[in-house]
């Protein structure tokens, strides 16, 4: 125990080995020849969720219970994107859509009175499941609606043993 | 430019962010064992639900479907407050991380018309990638971002943000400021002012400094100093270590388990007394063990592993018991081990530390508290002579009441969010 050794301070040694990494080990130098999953599946570290599926309502686009889904919340929805939706107090994986799944309806909502839409708001957006057990939802302002986030991966277990 | 970025009612945001039926409602959040009220939603402040009060007395009020209650996950909230943080971090040029929920960003560099642009969009990035909402106060100097902040944080107007630029808002908004809520005078300080006359921030930036030194000493002349835009709050971190490293080579290799958890409990008794000497504690735990690398003929294996405490720890025991965790995951018999270390990093100042967070189970802190003190005194000889009986770890946490905890949705694989 010599007092040498005892002052060894280092100064924030674990600014170069990432978030929550430790600190550098000899072996560091080597670390970057893995193929590192988080980096492949996560682009947005801060924005990023995991969460896990339950029931069928998505069955037919082969995802399916238990399946691990990487979701994203720093993308805007687009039309054609999974999505992990908060309505009425649910969770629902869905399909975002902005076109009318009957066919030919108008794609923006009817006007109210006293009611001014941005844009945006102004565009009617539906959740389509993919199962047929379950109809399309439409969201209207009656609804308590956010997209949660976007999903990126669906992450399966294919062996079962 | 400093801008202080506090999360609004952090603990109930987090909680909101994986429950977002929860937005809306009068939440609270339990301190350890359910005791108390540690974090109020907006509306369970609008309610009169104090600060401090005892869960036993508003648990009818949760009976009754009027209120939710959550108990504490602080390994959730640490998550979503790094997660901010490193929003944080990269859009300032320097940040000075304060808090669970608080962080300085240092604007110098930036131009000041750009400040709270930038600052706006932070705000909805924030909200949009983390779910946790954010108010931002910017000014010269930092006791008045905290001002700043506050009004952002009270008056729905700011839309998140307020900038305190000029003398003239300085004044207004000091004027509308009491006393009691001025960082470092705080309520323990405004008695004696407010017996003296001075009710407001603005009163007070109005006495003579003779006065102000006679009543409060060197620090009241910085906080009137700092008032009136005039930077006198250093970082104070950057005299003080990042991370602490103790480690040593053993005389011999070691083999056995019992020999190097007495070693690593040394090194981090170490740690933890350094701690305390900077007035710091630290988040993180770190353990490695090295081998002989100059024996080729003998296996070689150079592990760590690291701990993230809920609560910045810098008592002897939390920070052994943290490192013995850690020796346990990594340890494997076979090797023979030469060196060994303890590292302590994420390390905030004591006073940072939420007083709400150090309330947890006060108890016990006070207890580790004076162990520590007498460890402190008695080890003063360079010697260790007082050291922790080893214990198991999650001792400490066993039998805690969490009778209304949420998921651990970002940490544990069994605890995902779930999506019908």
């Amino acid at each position: 125990m010599s007092a040498e050794e005892d002052k060894k301070e280092i100064l924030s040694p674990m600014m170069d080995s990432g978030v929550h990494a430790g600190f550098p080990s000899p072996a560091q130098d080597y670390i970057n020849s893995f193929i590192d999953l988080n980096k492949e599946l996560v682009r947005h570290p801060a924005a990023t969720f995991f969460a896990r599926v339950v029931g069928d309502s998505m069955v037919d686009a082969d995802v399916n219970e238990g399946d691990v889904l990487v979701v994203d919340k720093s993308i805007e929805p687009k039309e054609g994107d999974m999505a992990v939706c908060f309505i009425d107090g649910e969770f629902a994986l869905k399909f975002i859509s902005f076109k009318d799944p009957s066919g030919d309806g108008p794609s923006v909502k009817a006007s109210r009175p006293g009611v001014s839409y941005s844009i945006l708001e102004r565009q009617r957006m539906w959740l389509l499941p993919a199962n047929e057990k379950y109809p399309p939802i439409e969201v209207t302002d009656s609804n308590d609606f956010t997209v949660w986030g976007v999903v990126t991966y669906v992450i399966k277990k294919v062996c079962t043993r | 430019m400093y801008a202080l970025v506090d999360c609004n009612n952090f603990f109930v945001s987090c909680e909101r962010a994986f429950q977002p039926e929860l937005e809306g409602r009068p939440v609270v959040v339990l301190s350890n064992n359910d005791g108390c009220v540690v974090a109020r939603s907006n509306e369970s402040k609008a309610m009169g639900i104090k600060m401090g009060t005892p869960f036993f007395k508003v648990r009818y009020l949760v009976e009754q479907g009027r209120l939710v209650a959550r108990s504490s996950n602080y390994t959730l909230y640490g998550d979503l407050s790094s997660r901010v943080m490193s929003i944080l971090a990269e859009a300032a040029p320097r940040l000075e991380v304060y808090s669970i929920d608080e962080a300085y960003m240092d604007m110098d560099g930036v131009a000041a018309d750009r400040v709270p642009g930038i600052c706006s969009d932070l705000i909805k990035k924030i909200r949009r990638w983390t779910g946790i909402p954010v108010s931002i106060g910017i000014a010269d100097t930092k006791t008045l971002a905290k001002v700043a902040n506050h009004f952002a944080k009270k008056y729905k107007g700011y839309k998140g943000v307020c900038v305190i630029d000029s003398d003239d808002k300085i004044r207004k908004a000091l004027a509308l400021t009491p006393i009691a809520e001025v960082w470092g005078i705080g309520r323990r300080g405004a008695p004696r002012l407010e017996a003296a006359g001075v009710k407001t921030a603005l009163d007070f930036i109005g006495r003579p400094v003779e006065w102000v030194r006679g009543m409060m000493g060197i620090g009241g002349i910085r906080t009137w100093g700092e008032l009136q835009g005039r930077r006198m709050v250093e970082d104070e971190r950057d005299e003080k270590r990042k991370s602490i490293c103790t480690s040593r080579s053993f005389d011999m290799t070691l083999t056995d388990l019992d020999e190097i958890t007495l070693r690593v409990s040394d090194f981090a008794g170490k740690c933890a007394e350094k701690l305390r000497d900077d007035g710091t504690a630290a988040y993180s735990v770190a353990v490695f063990l090295q081998t002989n690398r100059f024996r080729d003929d003998l296996p070689q294996y150079f592990p760590d592993a690291a701990i993230r405490l809920d609560v910045p720890a810098n008592s002897t025991r939390e920070v052994v018991a943290a490192a013995l965790r850690a020796l346990r995951m990594i340890f494997r018999s076979g090797y023979e081990y030469k060196k060994a270390g303890v590292v302590v990093y994420d390390i905030v100042d004591c006073d940072a530390i939420q007083a709400s967070l150090f309330d947890f189970d006060q108890e016990t802190r006070d207890r580790d508290d004076r162990i520590s003190k007498v460890m402190d005194l008695v080890n003063t000889s360079g010697k260790n002579v007082l050291r922790l009986a080893t214990q198991r770890p999650g001792h400490y946490s066993d039998g805690i009441r969490r009778e209304f905890c949420s998921r651990l949705y970002t940490t544990s694989w069994s605890d995902l969010l779930e999506v019908k």
